[in-house]
């Protein structure tokens, strides 16, 4: 008990709520004011009142003046300097879609959070939340610009009063859009086309989905996407669908790694890929086939299925993998209704396929959520060739295009310009110029979707609203507006907006105000879906394999988190290291080693310790590529290469120009695979990469700990033994080992941070939440490859090896010499990921140690532990020893180098006016020489501190969010007080899974991950 | 300071020198004018010195980032450098404390120059610290001077502050040191300039002595002195080395954490000190006239000093492997494996050719009196005990306990530049120092002059 002092009689009344106030009670001044006749203050009341106005006065000229500031003449009534405010909106470029919430500073947005009030649909992945600085890119354009007469800077209105094409003449005039979702967006349409029946609109994907949305309209009645439903899947078997990563860019994580708790019936994951990508490196069993074996795995597995329902069987091949094949067809069986099938394919006729699998198995309905199908794709490849077509013929008067950059992402160049040149007048709606910029007559510049109203249906049943959170920048206009002022209609969008929600969504006692605040609105709207239960298995086999081939050498187009390259600018997104690889700034061509020795491809580490790649062309017909560089893959299949979409671009702006090649150039079709590549070696020097982690492999060390599901069931602590040590007083606990009197913590908090590996994916939406909300900067290419990667937060990426330590002694052990392998090749063998290995993710950031090894060696020390245990670090202490990050064990400590702001050597978004506008005012940007680490986002613990304590209750577990807990949408990360023994963190600790990184090195940290389990029942 | 004369015992000063030839040897250089090879290394090296300044501006202006250190290896060519010039300033004080105290004769005539030698190498070292901060303008933070930043307070665990003191304390007593058997002979040079001639440097000699008067009184105390010095200089001989190993020793990473650091880094300290008192000496006495004084014995005497602290460290470096072996800990197994077969073998490997292996060639009495022999070997000891540090610092670091953050490092020629230019600004002052200094006690010298004796022996 602490010796307490009173400050006066009152004070020993312990219910005197008064003398909890924070602040002291106003003076009265305005009702003195008020009061002007009479006025009847004392003496002592106006000497008070002199004395106050002169030492405010004294005091406000005393203080330092602050430069460009700009006050606010009248307060707007909505924003308090210094608070956060909040909005509910939508994300929906026609590529991700997410409900999001936007946290907003004295009226500029700063942060993108998923909102998860919505409860479906709110996953914020690395790219919605990087938009945020697309909306503060200088690159974008500031006013509209007419091409044809070579004036940069026309107003809108001159755009409309010269309307210089004709929407009734009998030509078309065509709206080229990327897919967007919304109601009010298509009412408008409708109107235009009631109007003008030349008006066309056509839905363009620059990575197609057209096969699958052809197929489910076929099957279910329905052009739309289908609505997995993982949470309910106990065995799901994927084949190369990457539906953790960027498959359908709806993130299906969340249900995903619902099914992944150990304790509670986990589902079992097998996955058939060519490439490793994010899901095959979750799955429980990876199998490594071509492309083109897609057809013959599904056929196999559909037969043995159909022949037991007793279906009629489709034409197949025989592949590698039968045996498995029949097993995993056995076990689909069993799990009846309760499995998912999927597979990425852009033939309409293997989706029909699998869709019937699906039916077989009578998964429709169960783990295949008919009733709310996505909408969120709406591209038509075949509408957009005749388009095309239609243009060369002279078809098209006028084509309107909004956000399509055909010239990056359509492959042939060349008849696209021939047929632009055929259209009377072209005008481009666009955030900011880019490739296809040149070959148009007008660029409008468009809102951003922070600056736009507007709203979406994602999912039937699901709306959504978006509503601007800062007005325009620039002089641009949303891309409704700009149809309504075609359709000559004089209302603004908002206002159309407003009354078409009364009048055709919200039921008329919803308040359209609470559905503005919430971001979602839900209606029970039925769809009317025919499911087709005959398909006609003789076409199916016959057109499945029509287009078949597997010659040769097969190459392989997929996305990463760049996506379709839309957000290439953005530094955020560049720096973001791809989960796999661990490399940013570029894309390359992925490729087994054994590929590589046979065509005498070569990755080194070079002598500064960095990768360098041979650097290839790759053919196929007239279809050329040239100067990729090859990436050597564990896992990848030996007879393809891959190669990731959304890099080279030439028109993006100085971030994201020149980074990588453009594979848009191989989407023939809008097809992924291709078959009969050459691959050819230029005899360049190699391409230098920026790796942020080269040792593949855990080197036998426990640091990600793993188990089997059986294992775990067998014994709680399986794979996560407590580690204890010889001491003179016997065996003791890790825990129990130290020098150093421990801190105190029985009162007050103790913040700690659960991460539960067997619900990380790695998709790395933490890490770019941790870069935004902590100002972190981007340091660039170059810098990343000398390791100075800046990141708070990273996502360790380990292989498995084929050398254990326990494999290595029982061949040291065994009775043939020959077998014997030395301590220092086992090391190199264990260096070496396997060929398939099985990959684990671990996110890692500071461990916020109780026995913090870099708080005792910093001289002057700046960095210091906290009474809630957190590690603190003190920037303008700091000397920059940077002894604590040689002494940090988990290496996460990150010095700058150099002065990452107002430098021409890091032109990012630090060194822009513009793009200054997104940072964090909570957070310090640092300086030159100061080390930084994370803080556990302690401007988040002391606002919710605060904000308890102004309303006179303790802190509740959740009220605290960290960034990177915020961003994570499977739940993988529980951050909270471990002193509240109500918390879900302290549960979390409870677990016989939890243990702490490199406990052996006595850290005692305030972050624990949980064991990694993999459920390998029949297939390992 | 009486002398005993043995007669098995061999003559530390060789020729027939009388007490005046003695001064006239010593005064010589100072009061001569200097050679064109001494131009040419002065040249050479305030080239070099230049030349470093502006890698050390060039950092400063820029930032760290200019080196070639990265997020798990934080220190490389900055501290490497600062313990091996720390290393090379701790000859002078055993030669000069130690030795003293031993009461070993043959110690005079190198004590003087291996003292500037200390000093000057300790000046090289203390600019590491400094300047490898990634801020240095902030850098007093790390005095405990009282403050207003809300008072705050240096922190005492941290083995940087122990620095800190440890090495202000040796730098401020070897100075005094020094200095105070700087006095007799600077009253020597002040006796022997003319006044009328040049009367400038004959005010400063006169100031620099301190009114010595060479009485009695005055040698009295003067060896009262000397003698309370030596006994405090001699603990801080063990301690600053012992304390430079803790900014390792006290560390978690495998390779430093080690308990054997103190002793075997003043070892090393020591046996880089001697080799490169050697190196000097023997460039000094050709260019100086100094081969009567210091003689092939004095060279020789050195060597044995080199091998037997050779050895040790050698004997240190083989416990370090074991103790990774029998530790049984899986990370410090790797750290030293790593160290002899990783992407740094070479730089372990040179450090054991140079400090255990070559070394051992000393053991032939022709090597070690060989001058030019001698000459080499010393050279490969300096580059051996860079190495060694190298290896501690970079090969830690560079592969620790999580694989994820595993690096490699190389320098960039900024780290190169400034190493470069802490050899030139050595060689500048111990150049200057060659030229005013007497480089030898030669006060101190005389009282071993056995001429008295050899000369009614004939």
């Amino acid at each position: 008990m602490k010796k307490k002092y009173w400050k006066s009689i009152e004070q020993t009344k312990n219910n005197n709520l008064e003398l909890h106030k924070e602040f002291a009670d106003k003076i009265p001044i305005e009702k003195i004011i008020d009061n002007k006749n009479n006025f009847t203050a004392s003496r002592r009341d106006f000497l008070k009142l002199v004395g106050f106005s002169t030492v405010a006065a004294t005091i406000t000229s005393c203080e330092t003046p602050i430069t460009e500031s700009v006050p606010y003449l009248v307060k707007p009534e909505e924003i308090t300097p210094g608070n956060a405010n909040y909005y509910a909106t939508t994300f929906d470029d026609g590529y991700d879609f997410a409900s999001v919430l936007i946290k907003t500073r004295e009226g500029r947005p700063i942060k993108i959070d998923p909102n998860y009030e919505a409860r479906s649909l709110y996953d914020a992945n690395s790219r919605i939340q990087s938009s945020l600085l697309s909306l503060y890119d200088s690159y974008r354009l500031k006013s509209p610009v007419n091409q044809k007469s070579k004036e940069l800077n026309i107003s809108l209105e001159d755009y409309f009063r010269n309307l210089n094409f004709d929407l009734s003449s009998n030509k078309k005039t065509v709206f080229l859009t990327s897919s967007f979702t919304s109601p009010s967006l298509n009412n408008i349409i409708k109107d235009l086309k009631l109007k003008y029946p030349n008006f066309e609109i056509i839905f363009y994907d620059p990575i197609s989905y057209s096969g699958l949305l052809d197929s489910y309209d076929e099957m279910f009645g329905v052009r739309a996407l289908p609505n997995y439903r993982f949470e309910k899947a106990d065995f799901i078997i994927s084949i190369g669908a990457d539906f953790l990563g960027e498959w359908l860019n709806f993130d299906h994580s969340e249900g995903y790694a619902s099914k992944r708790d150990p304790d509670n019936k986990m589902s079992q994951h097998i996955h058939f890929e060519s490439n490793m990508s994010l899901s095959g490196s979750n799955a429980d069993k990876r199998y490594i086939i071509k492309p083109s074996e897609k057809v013959s795995v599904l056929t196999n597995l559909y037969n043995i299925i159909a022949k037991s329902f007793g279906e009629k069987q489709i034409n197949s091949q025989s592949c590698k993998y039968d045996a498995e094949i029949k097993l995993l067809a056995a076990k689909l069986i069993r799990s009846k209704g309760k499995s998912i099938v999927l597979i990425d394919s852009s033939d309409k006729n293997l989706q029909n396929l699998c869709f019937k699998l699906n039916m077989l198995l009578g998964n429709i309905n169960k783990t295949i959520n008919i009733a709310e199908p996505l909408f969120i794709k709406k591209g038509d490849d075949n509408k957009f060739n005749i388009l095309l077509n239609e243009m060369l013929e002279g078809k098209v008067e006028s084509l309107i295009i909004n956000d399509v950059n055909l010239f990056y992402n359509f492959y042939d160049q060349n008849k696209l310009k021939k047929s632009f040149k055929k259209v009377n007048v072209i005008t481009q709606l666009t955030l900011k110029e880019n490739e296809t910029s040149p070959f148009v007559n007008y660029i409008i510049p468009k809102n951003h979707f922070l600056e736009s109203w507007g709203d979406s249906n994602p999912k039937n049943g699901m709306y959504t609203l978006r509503q601007p959170v800062i007005n325009p920048l620039f002089d641009s206009i949303q891309v409704e507006d700009f149809l309504l002022k075609l359709l000559g209609n004089s209302k603004n969008y908002k206002d159309y907006l407003k009354s078409f929600w009364k009048k055709s969504i919200l039921q008329s006692t919803t308040n359209w105000n609470q559905v503005l605040h919430d971001g979602f609105y839900f209606s029970k709207q039925k769809l009317i879906i025919n499911i087709k239960n005959n398909l006609d298995i003789n076409y199916t086999s016959k057109n499945i394999w029509l287009n078949h081939s597997d010659g040769g050498l097969e190459l392989l187009l997929f996305a990463n988190h760049l996506g379709d390259g839309k957000m290439a600018n953005i530094p955020w997104l560049q720096e973001l290291p791809d989960p796999i690889n661990r490399t940013c700034w570029d894309n390359y061509l992925c490729i087994s080693k054994n590929l590589a020795d046979n065509l005498g491809l070569k990755n080194k580490i070079s002598a500064d310790g960095q990768l360098d790649g041979d650097i290839v062309t790759i053919k196929s017909g007239k279809l050329e590529l040239s100067n990729i560089p090859v990436f050597i893959q564990p896992g990848h299949s030996d007879d393809t290469v891959s190669l990731s979409f959304g890099y080279g671009r030439t028109k993006s702006g100085k971030s994201g120009d020149n980074v990588g090649v453009n594979a848009f150039i191989f989407y023939k079709n809008f097809i992924s695979e291709y078959s009969g590549i050459e691959i050819i070696k230029q005899e360049t020097s190699p391409h230098k990469f920026a790796s942020v982690q080269l040792a593949h492999t855990m080197m036998g060390r426990d640091i990600v700990k793993e188990a089997t599901l059986k294992e775990y069931k067998k014994d709680k602590f399986a794979g996560n033994h407590p580690e204890n040590l010889h001491t003179p007083e016997g065996m003791k606990h890790v825990e129990n080992i130290s020098l150093w009197k421990q801190h105190d913590y029985n009162d007050g908090h103790l913040w700690n941070l659960a991460i539960d590996l067997n619900k990380c994916t790695g998709c790395g939406a933490c890490v770019t939440a941790c870069h935004i909300e902590n100002n972190v900067p981007v340091v660039g290419k170059s810098e990343i490859r000398k390791h100075r990667d800046m990141h708070w937060l990273r996502i360790d990426r380990y292989y498995s090896s084929d050398m254990t330590m326990e494999k290595a002694e029982s061949l040291n052990e065994d009775d043939n010499p020959n077998n014997d392998i030395g301590l220092v090749k086992k090391y190199k063998l264990m260096e070496e990921p396997s060929q398939n290995p099985e990959v684990v993710f671990q996110p890692v950031m500071c461990q916020h140690c109780n026995n913090a090894p870099c708080e005792t060696v910093c001289p002057v020390a700046a960095t210091s532990h906290s009474k809630e245990g957190l590690n603190h670090m003190a920037y303008n202490r700091c000397v920059g020893t940077r002894y604590c990050a040689n002494n940090c064990p988990y290496k996460v400590r990150r010095f700058n180098w150099f002065n990452y702001k107002d430098n021409d050597d890091f032109d990012f978004n630090m060194n822009d006016d513009l793009g200054k506008l997104v940072l964090n005012p909570d957070v310090t940007v640092r300086a030159r020489g100061v080390m930084e680490k994370c803080s556990f986002c302690i401007q988040n613990i002391q606002k919710a501190k605060l904000d308890a304590k102004k309303e006179n209750r303790k802190v509740k577990d959740g009220d605290v969010k960290i960034a990177c807990e915020n961003a994570c949408t499977t739940g993988a990360m529980v951050f909270g007080d471990v002193n509240d023994k109500s918390s879900k963190v302290h549960k979390e600790k409870q677990h016989e899974r939890s243990y702490n990184l490199l406990a052996s090195v006595g850290t005692r940290p305030n972050v624990f991950y949980k064991t990694k389990i993999r459920n390998k029942k029949d297939v390992s | 300071m009486s002398h005993k004369e043995s007669h098995i015992r061999e003559p530390l000063i060789l020729g027939d020198k009388s007490y005046h030839d003695i001064t006239v040897d010593i005064a010589r250089p100072i009061e001569t004018k200097a050679n064109k090879w001494w131009w040419l290394l002065f040249g050479l090296s305030l080239t070099l010195f230049l030349w470093g300044i502006g890698c050390i501006l060039y950092t400063i202006g820029k930032g760290i980032g200019v080196w070639g250190l990265n997020k798990t290896v934080g220190w490389a060519w900055d501290i490497t450098n600062f313990v091996w010039w720390i290393g090379i300033g701790h000859a002078g004080t055993a030669i000069s404390a130690v030795l003293l105290l031993f009461r070993q004769k043959w110690r005079m005539a190198i004590n003087r120059s291996a003292e500037a030698m200390t000093i000057f190498a300790v000046f090289q070292a203390g600019l590491f610290p400094l300047i490898h901060m990634g801020r240095v303008w902030v850098g007093y933070f790390v005095f405990p001077i009282p403050n207003n930043f809300g008072s705050l307070w240096v922190n005492f665990n941290s083995p940087l502050l122990w620095d800190v003191f440890a090495i202000s304390t040796y730098l401020t007593v070897s100075i005094v040191f020094w200095y105070l058997g700087l006095i007799p002979d600077f009253a020597m040079l002040r006796d022997r300039i003319n006044k009328n001639v040049k009367p400038f440097t004959q005010k400063i000699y006169s100031l620099l002595s301190f009114g010595w008067s060479g009485g009695a009184k005055d040698w009295q105390r003067f060896e009262s002195v000397s003698l309370i010095l030596a006994g405090l200089a001699t603990p801080l001989v063990f301690s600053v080395h012992s304390i430079v190993s803790t900014d390792f020793a006290t560390a978690v990473l495998p390779g430093w954490h080690t308990t054997i650091f103190p002793p075997y880094f003043v070892l090393g300290a020591l046996f880089s000190g001697f080799a490169m008192v050697s190196t000097l000496l023997l460039v000094m006495r050709k260019v100086l006239n100094l081969e009567a004084y210091v003689t092939v014995k004095h060279i020789e005497y050195m060597n044995i000093i080199i091998i037997l602290t050779g050895s040790l460290v050698g004997v240190a470096y083989i416990t370090e492997l074991f103790m990774a072996w029998y530790s049984g800990v899986e990370f410090e197994q790797y750290a030293f494996l790593n160290r002899a077969t990783g992407p740094y073998w070479w730089s372990y490997a040179g450090m054991m050719t140079c400090n255990v292996i070559t070394p051992q060639i000393f053991w032939i009495k022709k090597i070690r009196t060989n001058l030019a022999a001698t000459f080499v070997i010393t050279i490969f000891v300096n580059i051996g005990m860079w190495f060694e540090r190298f290896v501690i610092i970079v090969t830690s670091l560079h592969r620790d306990f999580l694989p994820s953050s595993w690096t490699m490092y190389v320098p960039t020629f900024v780290e190169v530049g400034i190493f470069l230019g802490t050899v030139g600004f050595f060689f500048v002052l111990f150049l200057l120092y060659s030229r005013t200094f007497p480089v030898i006690a030669q006060a101190e010298l005389k009282s071993i002059l056995k001429s008295s004796g050899e000369k009614y022996k004939k």
